[in-house]
């Protein structure tokens, strides 16, 4: 099974492998950030548990889970 | 003198405002983008011989076509063609930033770069190179600290002298690499397209697939979108990767490779103060109690201070009034000019909004300082999982507590507050939502009603009132987005949490003043129109001849009276026409009414000097002293004044029954009886449109009526209308849901950006608060229920249907993701 994001406990850290999305939801992720081989951060969850807070390019973003659930990740150590 | 036009552009919290306030001062204005409701931000300033014309364009973090702030930024670019782009970008947060910076340079127009926050960048132990970043950019690097005011003469200094060196313009390419052969291609599909803009950056958004640019080259080129689609299949074959990633890549790479080459970084590992601080403000366990915290605070200090405040300058509103009420002619006993009824009416329905301007003020100034410092997106991220449930968005937070989460507030300053929503169909939910919350404006009506039928329970109606609207709200919300809303663009959330800042005091007072203008230019002037169309209907066809001559007989018997008595008196042939009586009572009834507003000593003292010099006689009626005889007119003036009031109150009330607005009230009293209300109660209800307060305002005179003087309104109610408490929840709930007043209906109009929805935000809630009074009230009715219970019932039901409703889960539109495309199209 593929690794998503949203499987990515605080603190750890993981790589985009890939995006699984179109269109609008693609291009503002990439706009975000979320390229290939880029190093992700999850910082904390929110209170209720989701959305998330994420490291990415060395600034704080918020992911609901179910747009986190669409970027493919690896695991880093 | 010559004129520049530039173009101000950056990603969102890179501190472009404050580098916009720095340079424009305050001679800027708002206006807004042809045909969108983004705002738009044009400042003038003047530099050596050149006048300079800045627009500052939305913040977005691409520049494609993909939002709304995009698509108005790239047309601002194309139709206006802009002579410089001014790119700010934070130093603190580089590489993102360039990912714009590159996007725009492509563009062709002269890009000016400003490094901002420069003193954040040292901070955090980040040393920016600048002239390495101009080298590499080929284009004018200027570093600044926008808060404190550092690199605005840099800037323009550099502005001027960019325009002057336009035909040495370096352009700046990426090399796209692989993509570059398919750039070319296009380049040559859109050669014979005559255009000012460079053909390189025509082809790379058509390749990118932005719709903005595909629209205007069809008209030349009608296959060009076929033709863009048929390089990304050969480049998908070939490279197995598609366009829009593939730029995306090359971009960051990019920009990491300017990072790389121009930054060193030292104490990497370093917690920030944003870290420390986002470490207690979003603790799983603390976050919340610190969020209602600051939300009870901001309530506290703009609604309850703010109200507070307005002790203070309402005596000017009621001064202005009084000096209105001057200059027009005076009554001649009851029959009062229509000049001076109409300009009252204005004055009151004018002072009624006026009196708003000291809360807004703070509470604009409390968001604008929240805004800057980063909370905002905090806020979002903390509940959004509660609102996402509703279709609402975790940014519907501040404009739900604005309109009204605790006892009341404005529903005014909460639409304006839906603004930065980024999500289209969560955003409009807001809109139509938040004027179902508890509008400050309404307490004094449940306050009357309340102590006319639930005078022991009134805490715990009170209770049920101001919690009940927000279940209501979010109700309407799911209902909302779930049907006429189901096919509005979402957005997906991903939202920055940007570092938090110190705002500048400059900024904040600058927004809360423009916001309050807005205010007073778009709202005041329409609710000023709305009124004339009330007063019209409250006056006309006016008194039958019959009731003009009972009312003219009661004056006259009155005046009588007042004659005999006074025939012994000394003063007597001061007051022994009906002109002189006329004057006096005027004189009398002006006095009483300006020393009621007066609030010092002096101030007092100062009246009645004025009045002293007014006439000097006259004044002996006021203050007799050990003068018998201007004793006794004191005494029989007090109550020809009284008496003079209630003849004035019984012909307006006759008038109001038999006026357009008062037949209309009756005109629907088959509809409303169900839910018991009488035609007062419709007429109420009615006129409450213009502004809330009228509401008890008719009904405290249409109940007054008759009656001694010394009856609370409440009481009268309680005695003189007939209506159980059940009649009592009926009211209050039709109260809850409706209606709208008119200042909240035109913001509804300038943020939803049409008067269908406006039309709509009024409709809507009058039928559902008809529907859901007759419901209860005629349950009631059959099942005998008391007020408080038929309110529990009222209350319980509607709490179990928003936890209900929270269930289903919410569908997202107009933007495609998720697992039925998992496996076929990965990037």
């Amino acid at each position: 099974m593929k690794k998503t994001l949203d499987m990515v406990k605080k603190g750890r850290r993981a790589r985009v492998r890939g995006l699984c999305a179109k269109g609008k939801l693609l291009h503002k992720l990439l706009d975000m950030g979320f390229v290939n081989n880029v190093e992700i951060e999850v910082i904390r969850e929110a209170p209720l548990f989701d959305p998330m807070e994420l490291k990415i390019h060395n600034y704080h973003l918020s992911v609901r889970r179910s747009e986190a659930h669409l970027i493919e990740i690896e695991e880093q150590e | 003198m010559k004129k520049i036009k530039v173009a101000l552009a950056g990603q969102p919290n890179c501190g472009k405002s404050t580098i916009f306030n720095m340079v424009s001062g305050i001679e800027q204005h708002i206006a807004n983008y042809p045909g969108v409701t983004v705002d738009k931000k044009v400042g003038f300033f003047k530099y050596e011989e050149y006048k300079v014309e800045m627009v500052d364009l939305p913040g977005t973090y691409s520049f494609s076509s993909y939002s709304l702030e995009e698509r108005t930024a790239k047309e601002f670019i194309i139709d206006e063609s802009p002579d410089i782009i001014v790119n700010v970008i934070d130093a603190s947060n580089l590489k993102r930033n360039l990912y714009l910076t590159f996007q725009l340079l492509e563009i062709g127009i002269p890009v000016i770069v400003v490094l901002n926050m420069m003193d954040v960048a040292k901070r955090r132990g980040i040393e920016v190179d600048s002239k390495k970043i101009a080298l590499m950019l080929h284009c004018p690097v200027i570093e600044a600290i926008g808060s404190r005011g550092v690199g605005g003469e840099e800037l323009m200094k550099s502005i001027v002298a960019t325009h002057e060196n336009k035909e040495n313009y370096e352009e700046f390419k990426i090399n796209y690499e692989e993509l570059e052969p398919h750039i070319s291609l296009i380049e040559k599909e859109i050669e014979g397209v005559t255009s000012n803009l460079k053909k390189r950056w025509q082809a790379i958004k058509v390749l990118e697939g932005d719709t903005t640019i595909i629209e205007r080259l069809k008209q030349n080129i009608p296959n060009i979108e076929e033709r863009a689609k048929q390089e990304e299949r050969v480049f998908h074959e070939r490279y197995d990767r598609d366009f829009p990633s593939f730029l995306a890549s090359v971009r960051y790479e990019s920009a990491d490779i300017i990072c790389h080459k121009s930054i060193v970084e030292k104490n990497i590992k370093k917690e920030t103060w944003t870290d420390k601080a986002d470490k207690i403000l979003l603790n799983r366990y603390l976050a919340i109690p610190i969020l209602v915290f600051i939300m009870f605070l901001v309530y506290e200090i703009s609604i309850v201070w703010g109200y507070k405040l307005t002790d203070y300058t309402w005596p000017l509103l009621a001064a202005m009034k009084n000096f209105v009420v001057d200059i027009l002619p005076s009554a001649d006993i009851i029959d009062v000019p229509m000049i001076t009824d109409f300009s009252i009416w204005m004055v009151n329905s004018a002072n009624a909004l006026m009196n708003y301007i000291p809360i807004f003020f703070i509470l604009f100034a409390l968001i604008a300082i929240m805004e800057d410092v980063g909370y905002m997106p905090r806020m979002a991220f903390i509940l959004d999982r509660v609102f996402r449930k509703f279709g609402l968005h975790g940014q519907s937070t501040l404009p739900l507590v604005l309109g009204g989460a605790m006892v009341g507030g404005c529903a005014v300053p909460g639409v304006m507050a839906t603004k930065g929503i980024a999500d289209e169909r969560a955003r409009m939910a807001t809109i139509l939502t938040v004027p179902y919350m508890n509008c400050l404006a309404k307490v004094p009506f449940y306050t009357l009603i309340l102590g006319a039928f639930f005078k022991p329970d009134m805490a715990l109606m009170m209770f049920f009132i101001s919690t009940v609207t927000l279940f209501i709200a979010l109700i309407v919300a799911k209902i909302f987005t779930s049907t006429i809303l189901k096919t509005r663009e979402t957005a997906p959330f991903l939202m920055e949490l940007p570092p938090y800042h110190i705002p500048t005091f400059k900024g904040v007072i600058i927004r809360a003043t423009q916001r309050v203008w807005v205010y007073i230019k778009k709202v005041v002037t329409i609710v000023l129109a709305v009124a004339i169309i009330l007063f019209a209907m409250l006056q006309f066809p006016g008194l039958s001849k019959e009731s003009q001559a009972k009312y003219d007989a009661q004056v006259e018997t009155m005046l009588q009276k007042f004659d005999k008595k006074m025939n012994t008196n000394g003063y007597y042939k001061e007051i022994d026409t009906r002109e002189e009586v006329s004057s006096l009572l005027n004189y009398y009834d002006a006095y009483k009414a300006k020393r009621m507003v007066a609030t010092s000593k002096e101030s007092a003292k100062a009246i009645d000097e004025e009045y002293l010099k007014r006439n000097a006689i006259y004044y002996k009626f006021l203050k007799p002293k050990n003068d018998k005889d201007a004793k006794k007119i004191n005494a029989s003036l007090r109550k020809l004044s009284k008496e003079r009031k209630r003849i004035l109150r019984n012909v307006k009330n006759e008038k109001i029954e038999n006026s357009l607005l008062g037949m209309t009230g009756k005109f629907v009293e088959p509809v409303t009886q169900y839910a018991g209300f009488d035609w007062k109660i419709n007429v109420a209800f009615l006129s409450s449109f213009a502004a809330r307060e009228s509401a008890v305002a008719t009904l405290g005179s249409i109940y007054e009526n008759n009656k001694a003087d010394g009856m609370r309104a409440e009481e009268a109610m309680a005695l003189n209308s007939g209506y159980t408490p059940l009649h009592a929840i009926a009211i209050i709930i039709f109260m809850i849901l409706t209606p709208p007043c008119i200042a909240t209906m035109i913001v509804v109009k300038i943020q939803a950006g049409s008067y269908r929805w406006m039309i709509f935000a009024i409709f809507f809630p009058v039928i559902l608060g008809i529907i859901m009074s007759s419901l209860v009230f005629s349950l009631g009715s059959n099942y005998q229920w008391s007020g408080i219970e038929a309110m529990s019932y009222f209350y319980l039901t509607v709490v179990l249907l928003a936890l209900i409703l929270g269930l289903f889960p919410n569908r997202s539109k107009n933007w495609k993701g998720g697992i039925e495309i998992q496996n076929n199209n990965v990037q």
